[in-house]
């Protein structure tokens, strides 16, 4: 892990209505090759700070970089041409088209050489898609679905890759096998943003968490000690309101 | 029962069906039901009209027939001009109109409303600058040549017929084969997945407006040599194009087709029973029955 | 002269009037349940021609003429449009919203169709005649019989909106009112949104069916195209204008738009040689469109602004949950 930012946010408020801000001044950075997860209780905005990073909720204020390039006003089509990745929590894959249609589509920005073998690559990475690439998407389990929709993303070799709530509708089954297929992929360097409600598994997996709560970070630290923490308890139960601390 | 009814059902229903492949689209990627696409089909009659009058005076033998067909070389050509154009003509009236109610997040009602406005002041512009006289691309007279089993057709329907097919086809090969049909398709279930996925949304709209306004034109092109050109052309194939466009199923385009030949076959049956008075009525009857029995279409999926 | 201008005053009123009945119509379809129709043409003529068989008196070659007074038939016009309502509504109000639309605009479609086709029933392209008119007596008296038929257009446009404003007010308006703005809201109240919509579209176009017998009757006689889609458009612009949602901004458009209409027309008539009256008037509806569209995109609430009943009060529910309020108790 080298000591340099991938992701970067700078006091961003964002929200899908002009006068009721969800996300209400984060600063954040994330450093290259590390698993990040936000953590937080229901409401608290982490879907939306991630929605608005990737351009699919407006921005009111405040400033989001990848590695040094100012991406606050790109429009959403082409973060992933600057390396940005994300996948969304629910209706993340293309249903009526089949597997292999959901990866050309993704490959489109790739230059025409690379494709083929970008989607090979992903087909050996990922054997179940592989082995019936015509399927329509629409008829894999959930599981797959978050495979597919993973695979899909990492088609561009992004340098970040956001992922909300992969866990959600899944089984803890497959939420593991989702989470160590995550952690192989960020052991080939590329840094993940995971926003999470599991936070037993996410933790497992991370090497830092932050907390979101009512749109402000309240908290933050390294995985494996915030698990014991009993903050963060406190901060998902919401009982008091705390300024903003950070543990070492 | 005149054996006749099934060419004239097979040729009216290729132009409602290549018609339909551009309601269906637009409709399935804007998400809204487009009532001035009718006057895509009457501009790009009446610009082939225009450009085709315009290279006759130019040069007289631009007229004169080709072949077994009525029309000289003066109409492909001004049929590749109209169809330029008329696709400028969509995307002009997106721009001012349509992408702005999109951007102010107006609702579907708002768009249809305004696509009401914007047929009405097509419609009557095309009036204004033409006259209601119908107008003709020629004068030349048709023979109908028999094709066996009672049939007959003029070269020009054989024509109609071969390009409507060959059109429909390479639709269809577009939107499953490349990658830009790949991308409406993704617009067209998930704009908000698409742009995530890098898809440029605002292109992929001002493709299905080129695409859909130009098989309009070739529809409109193609109605105003077999039967003539009026203002009206394209208000009177509107609801035959909207049940067709249910009844393929929205978004589908070989359904689409599939549907104009059927609304245009039963049609022409519908005319040998009750009269042709009554021609209109039946692409009503046809959208009652599939709102009653199936509203997803043949090939659509059940919302 | 001014008994000219007078009369002509009394026309001009009393054709406007007759839209306001069109807009009031299409205020509880569209304004009040959000139900786009794009076949107001049909519904008006299916009023006008039910009211014309049953008043006028017997004729050899056309069914009908029940010879009944003037109020059957606009009662029986009212009824019948109100009952095509109920069906198309019923066929296309669970489906999306602009199936209703291309659904109504079917109809539309079809009964001008059958008003020109059904010559033993609607007289064909030639239409109805000899309509009676209220206070036919009268009609010796030209001024008075203009003033009369006024006063009877009044009364009903009156009556007509006195009534709607109690409905809006009524619980039945408020559910209506609370289906559109926040539907899962009132479904979980137990509210069956689609019978509500049916019921106000139904309403909605009786009264389009009773403009339509009103208007057949003061002119005294109907024919196919009086019914076109232009007349659809007429109204839409005149309630857009007016302010979609407020039956004040229905009547407000219907003499506003009327008054454009018909100043417009004269003005492009007289810029244009007598041969041209055609492109004249092609020229007026292009204007026409273009400001409606223009309206769309700039102040689609129209003059008068949508009426919030229902929505003043989630107004102040709102600017509760502004960023800045503190919550007392900690947010679920």
């Amino acid at each position: 892990m080298s000591g340099q930012v991938a992701l970067s946010t700078r006091a961003l408020v964002a929200g899908y209505e002009r006068d009721l801000p969800i996300v209400r001044g984060v600063d954040l950075d994330v450093k290259q090759g590390e698993l990040l997860v936000v953590l937080g209780p229901n409401g608290a905005g982490k879907s939306t700070f991630v929605k608005a990073i990737a351009g699919l909720v407006p921005i009111h204020s405040g400033a989001t970089a990848l590695g040094s390039l100012d991406i606050t006003t790109v429009p959403a089509h082409e973060k992933i041409r600057h390396g940005l990745a994300f996948v969304p929590q629910t209706e993340n894959i293309f249903g009526t088209m089949s597997i292999n249609d959901n990866l050309l589509l993704a490959a489109n920005i790739l230059p025409k050489e690379k494709r083929a073998r970008r989607i090979a690559e992903l087909y050996a990475m990922f054997p179940d898609l592989g082995s019936r690439p015509s399927l329509r998407a629409g008829q894999l389990s959930g599981g797959q679905r978050q495979m597919l929709a993973v695979a899909r993303a990492l088609i561009v070799e992004p340098s970040v890759l956001i992922l909300d709530e992969p866990s959600a509708g899944l089984s803890p089954k497959i939420v593991s096998e989702v989470f160590a297929r995550l952690k192989q992929i960020n052991e080939t360097g590329v840094t993940i943003v995971l926003v999470e409600q599991n936070v037993k598994a996410a933790l497992a997996i991370a090497d830092r968490a932050v907390i979101l709560v009512e749109g402000r970070l309240r908290h933050e630290g390294p995985a494996a000690t915030l698990a014991d923490d009993p903050i963060v308890a406190e901060l998902y139960l919401g009982a008091r309101r705390e300024p903003n601390t950070v543990t070492p | 029962m005149n054996p006749q009814a099934l060419m004239d059902g097979l040729i009216t229903g290729s132009m409602i069906g290549l018609g339909a492949i551009g309601v269906t689209l637009t409709y399935s990627i804007l998400r809204f039901a487009n009532f001035a696409h009718g006057e895509f089909i009457a501009w790009g009659a009446y610009i082939a009209l225009a450009v085709s009058s315009a290279l006759g005076y130019l040069s007289g033998g631009l007229l004169a027939p080709v072949g077994p067909f009525s029309f000289g070389w003066s109409l492909p050509i001004s049929a590749m001009v109209a169809v330029v154009l008329t696709g400028g003509l969509a995307l002009l009236v997106d721009a001012l109109l349509f992408g702005r109610l999109r951007a102010q997040r107006g609702t579907v009602i708002i768009m249809v409303m305004a696509s009401f406005g914007a047929a009405l002041t097509l419609r009557s512009l095309l009036e204004f600058i033409f006259t209601s006289k119908p107008a003709y691309y020629t004068k030349a007279l048709q023979i109908a040549l028999p094709l066996g089993g009672g049939l007959r057709a003029t070269p020009d329907q054989m024509l109609a017929l071969g390009v409507a097919v060959v059109l429909v086809v390479a639709v269809h090969l577009l939107l499953t084969r490349t990658a830009i049909g790949r991308s409406m398709r993704a617009v067209s279930e998930n704009q908000q997945l698409s742009g995530v996925v890098g898809i440029d949304v605002r292109k992929v709209v001002r493709i299905v407006w080129l695409l859909g306004a130009g098989l309009a034109c070739v529809a409109g092109i193609m109605a105003g040599l077999l039967v003539q050109i009026r203002p009206h052309m394209g208000l009177d194939l509107l609801l035959p194009l909207f049940a067709a466009a249910i009844l393929g199923g929205i978004g589908s385009v070989p359904g689409a087709m599939l549907a104009g030949l059927i609304v245009g076959l039963a049609e022409a049956f519908a005319v040998q029973l009750v009269g042709a008075e009554w021609r209109a009525a039946v692409a009503f009857v046809i959208l009652v029955l599939v709102l009653l029995v199936r509203p997803q279409g043949l090939f659509g999926r059940p919302e | 002269m001014s008994v000219e201008l007078i009369g002509y005053g009394c026309f001009f009123l009393t054709m406007a009037l007759t839209y306001a009945i069109m807009c009031l119509g299409l205020n509880v379809q569209w304004g009040q349940t959000g139900l786009f129709n794009v076949g107001i043409a049909g519904f008006v003529a299916i009023g006008a021609y039910v009211s014309a068989l049953l008043t006028t008196p017997d004729t050899a070659n056309r069914f009908g003429g029940f010879d009944m007074p003037i109020l059957v038939g606009w009662l029986g016009g009212a009824l019948a449009a109100a009952l095509i309502a109920f069906l198309i509504g019923a066929l296309t109000i669970r489906l999306r919203a602009d199936y209703l639309a291309i659904a109504t605009f079917g109809v539309a479609v079809t009964v001008q169709l059958c008003a020109l086709n059904l010559e033993r029933i609607t007289g064909g392209p030639f239409g109805i005649g000899f309509i009676p008119r209220p206070f036919a007596s009268l009609a010796g008296d030209p001024l008075l019989f203009s003033l009369f038929n006024l006063g009877v257009l009044i009364v009903v446009v009156a009556l007509l909106y006195l009534a709607l404003e109690r409905l809006v007010r009524s619980p039945w308006g408020r559910v209506l009112r609370a289906i559109r703005e926040d539907e899962t809201a009132a479904l979980a109240l137990g509210k069956s949104a689609v019978k509500f919509r049916l019921q106000a579209f139904a309403i909605g176009g009786g009264i389009m069916g009773l403009a339509g017998a009103v208007q057949a009757h003061f002119i005294g006689f109907i024919a196919p195209e009086n019914y076109l889609p232009m007349l659809t458009f007429q109204v839409w612009a005149m309630l857009i204008v007016g302010g979609s949602g407020n039956n004040r901004g229905a009547i407000l458009g219907a003499v506003l738009v009327w008054g454009l209409w018909a100043a417009s027309a004269s003005v492009i008539a007289s810029l244009f040689p007598p041969g041209q009256q055609a492109r004249a008037a092609a020229l007026q509806i292009v204007m026409i469109g273009v400001a409606l569209c223009a309206i769309l995109l700039l102040r689609p609430r129209g003059i008068l602004g949508e009426e919030k009943v229902v929505s003043r009060h989630l107004g102040k529910l709102s600017s509760a949950l502004r960023a800045d309020a503190k919550p007392a108790t900690p947010k679920q």
